[in-house]
C-alpha cells in the first residue's frame, strides 16, 4: 500500500521538494514566529528560578520608553541613510570604470573583486588595526602627508564613519559584481548609435545605462539596504556599541540584550521590529521586480 | 591635436583613479599578510612613522606556530567539516527542490516557489536570535547539528539548479522515463551527471557561506570544542588583543584560503553569485 503511494504522479514533486521545504520551514519561517512569540514574554531569574510570564505588549512598552531605544533607532537610520546610497554610487562608478577596455582590465578586475573573497569578520579585524590611532597603517599613511593622526573607532565622532568606511571595502565589490553584469547585457549597438549620434559620456550614461540598469540597481538597493540593517559584527568585534553608545545600531542592542544581559523578551522585540522593516523592504523588492517577471524566467 | 591630448588625459585620469582605488583596496590585506611574517616590534616601528617596509613581508613563522598553539588547528578542522557536510547535504537536497520546480507542475508550485526566494531574502542574521532559543528548544544548541543543519536550505542555489535543469531538454528525460527509470532515477543518473558547472558553483558558494559564517557560529556553540575559524579570528582580536602579528596571521589563513578556492573556480563563482552565464 505504500509502495503505491509512491507511485502516484502526484506524490512525486512533493517528494523531491520535501527535504529543502521542510528545512525552510523549520529554520527561516519558525524563527520569525518564535522571536514575534517570546517578544510577548518576560523572563525573570528570581532566586535562581526561570520564571516565564506572558505580558502582552509590555516588553515593547519597555522599549518605547527607553532613550537607549530611541537612540539606536536613530543611530540605524542615520547609517541606513548614509551607507546605502553610498555603497551603490560607488559600486555604480566603480562597475563603470571596470568597463572600460584596456590590457589589464581583467587582472584589475580581479584585484578589486578580493574583498568579497575576504569574510567580514576577517575585514574587520584586520580594518581595527589599520585604524588603530596608535599604531595602525591608517594613521602612519596620513602623516606621510602631514596629517594628524585621528581617532578613528575610539572616537564618538568618527567610529560610525569607520564603520562605514570598513563595511563599504567590504560590500562594494559585491553589489558591483551585480552591476557589473547587468551593463554587459546592454547591447553594445545602443552605444554605437549614441556615438554616431554624438552623444558625450555622460548622456551615455543617463540615457543608455542607467534606464536599462534600473531593474539591477532596484535589486541591489534593495538588497544592500536588507543587510545593512542587521549590519552589527564590526560593532561585536571593535565597538561594542560605542564610545559613548555611538555605533549601537538596532540589531547589536538586540545581540547586547540577550546574549550581555538575558534579557530576551527585550532582545527579541527588536528583532521582531528589525524583521517586519525588512520583510516591508522585501514586499517593496517584490513588488517592483514583480513587474518584468517574464524576461526573468526565459 | 587637442582631441588626441584629451583622450591621453583621460585614459592618466582614469589609471590614476584605478590605481588608488587598488592601493585601498589591497593595502589591508597585503600589510596583514606582509606583517604576519613580522615581530610586533618591528611591525609598530614600521608603521609609526611610515615606513616603505610595512608594505614588504618578512621572514618569521613564528606567528604562525603561536596560532597553532592557541587551538587554529581544531578551527581549521572544525571548519573544513563543518564546511564539506554542508557542501554535499545543501547540494543535494536544494538540487532536488530544484528538480522538482524545474521539471513539474503542481498544486501550489509556485507560491511554493516565491515562498521560498522571499524566505531567503531575509538576513540569516535577523533570525539568529530566534535560531538560537529553538536550539535550545530541541537540544542542539552547542552541537555540529546547529551548525550544519540549520543552514542547509538556500533559496539561491535552489534558484541556480532550477534555472539549470529548466534548460534541460525534456525529450531527454521523456526517453528515459519510456525505458523504464524512476523520476529518482532521472534525477539522480541524468540530470545531475549534465550539472557539473552550476554543482560546482553551488558547492562552491555553500562552502564560502559556511566557511565565512561568524554571528551564527558565534552564539550557536560556544564551546570552544566547537569554536569555527571566524569565532576563533574574532577572540584573537578581543583575548590576544596585543600580538598583533598573530592575528595578522590568522587572518592571512582564514582569508586566503577561500581566495585561492574562488581564484580556481573564478567563472563557475561569478555565475553563480549573478546567475548570469560568463561568455
Amino acid at each position: 500500500m505504500f509502495n503505491n503511494f509512491f507511485k502516484r504522479q502526484w506524490v512525486v514533486p512533493y517528494l523531491f521538494l520535501a527535504p529543502a521545504l521542510l528545512a525552510t520551514i523549520a529554520f527561516k519561517l519558525y524563527p520569525i514566529f518564535i522571536g514575534l512569540w517570546e517578544s510577548l514574554i518576560y523572563t525573570s531569574f528570581g532566586g535562581g528560578v526561570e520564571k516565564r510570564s506572558f505580558v502582552w505588549f509590555e516588553n515593547y512598552q519597555y522599549l518605547f520608553d527607553d532613550p537607549l531605544f530611541w537612540q539606536s533607532l536613530k543611530i540605524t537610520s542615520i547609517l541606513t541613510i548614509i551607507i546605502n546610497p553610498f555603497q551603490i554610487a560607488l559600486s555604480l562608478g566603480l562597475a563603470l570604470l571596470l568597463m572600460r577596455k584596456s590590457k589589464f582590465i581583467r587582472v584589475i578586475r580581479s584585484l578589486y573583486l578580493l574583498p568579497i573573497g575576504v569574510a567580514l569578520p576577517i575585514a574587520t579585524v584586520v580594518w581595527g588595526l589599520m585604524l588603530d590611532p596608535y599604531q595602525g597603517l591608517a594613521n602612519g599613511f596620513l602623516g606621510v602627508f602631514g596629517i594628524p593622526p585621528q581617532p578613528f573607532l575610539i572616537s564618538e565622532d568618527q567610529a560610525l564613519w569607520s564603520i562605514i568606511a570598513i563595511a563599504t571595502w567590504k560590500g562594494v565589490a559585491f553589489w558591483m559584481l551585480f552591476l557589473l553584469a547587468g551593463m554587459e547585457e546592454i547591447p553594445t549597438q545602443y552605444y554605437e548609435a549614441a556615438k554616431i549620434d554624438g552623444a558625450r559620456p555622460f548622456e551615455k550614461f543617463r540615457f543608455i545605462t542607467l534606464p536599462l540598469l534600473k531593474r539591477t540597481i532596484l535589486f541591489v538597493f534593495v538588497a544592500d539596504t536588507a543587510t545593512n540593517f542587521v549590519l552589527m559584527v564590526p560593532m561585536i568585534i571593535l565597538t561594542k556599541g560605542g564610545p559613548m553608545q555611538s555605533t549601537n545600531v538596532l540589531a547589536f542592542e538586540a545581540y547586547r540584550s540577550g546574549f550581555y544581559y538575558q534579557d530576551w523578551g527585550r532582545s527579541l522585540s527588536i528583532i521582531s521590529i528589525l524583521t517586519i522593516i525588512s520583510l516591508i523592504v522585501i514586499g517593496l523588492q517584490l513588488l517592483f521586480l514583480g513587474e518584468n517577471k517574464e524576461d526573468r524566467v526565459k | 591635436m587637442i582631441k588626441h591630448i584629451n583622450k591621453n588625459w583621460s585614459i592618466y585620469a582614469w589609471y590614476f583613479i584605478i590605481l588608488i582605488g587598488l592601493i585601498i583596496t589591497i593595502a589591508p590585506f597585503w600589510w596583514a599578510l606582509a606583517s604576519s611574517f613580522k615581530d610586533n616590534v618591528t611591525i609598530f616601528a614600521e608603521v609609526a612613522p611610515f615606513s616603505f617596509w610595512s608594505m614588504v613581508p618578512g621572514t618569521s613563522l613564528d606567528p604562525y606556530y603561536g596560532i597553532f598553539q592557541k587551538g587554529f588547528g581544531k578551527a581549521m578542522v572544525n571548519t573544513f567539516f563543518v564546511s564539506v557536510v554542508s557542501v554535499i547535504g545543501g547540494i543535494i537536497i536544494n538540487s532536488m527542490a530544484g528538480f522538482a520546480f524545474a521539471q513539474f507542475r503542481f498544486k501550489g508550485d509556485n507560491i511554493l516557489f516565491g515562498f521560498i526566494l522571499l524566505s531567503f531574502a531575509v538576513p540569516a542574521d535577523a533570525i539568529a536570535i530566534p535560531l538560537f532559543k529553538m536550539m535550545r528548544q530541541i537540544g542542539w544548541f552547542d552541537t555540529y547539528y546547529a551548525l550544519i543543519i540549520p543552514m542547509l536550505a538556500n533559496g539561491i542555489i535552489i534558484f541556480l539548479f532550477r534555472q539549470f535543469f529548466i534548460g534541460i531538454p525534456k525529450e531527454l528525460m521523456e526517453a528515459a522515463r519510456v525505458d523504464g527509470l524512476s523520476w529518482f532515477g532521472v534525477y539522480w543518473k541524468i540530470c545531475m551527471p549534465l550539472s557539473r558547472p552550476v554543482t560546482l558553483g553551488a558547492g562552491l558558494l555553500l562552502f564560502v557561506f559556511q566557511w565565512e559564517s561568524f554571528l551564527w557560529p558565534l552564539i550557536a556553540a560556544p564551546s570552544p570544542d566547537l569554536h569555527l575559524i571566524q569565532v576563533v579570528l574574532a577572540r584573537f582580536s578581543t583575548e590576544y588583543a596585543p600580538i598583533w602579528n598573530q592575528q595578522f596571521a590568522a587572518s592571512t589563513i582564514a582569508g586566503l584560503l577561500p581566495l585561492i578556492f574562488i581564484y580556481l573556480f573564478q567563472k563557475q563563482f561569478v555565475s553563480a553569485l549573478t546567475g548570469v552565464e560568463q561568455k
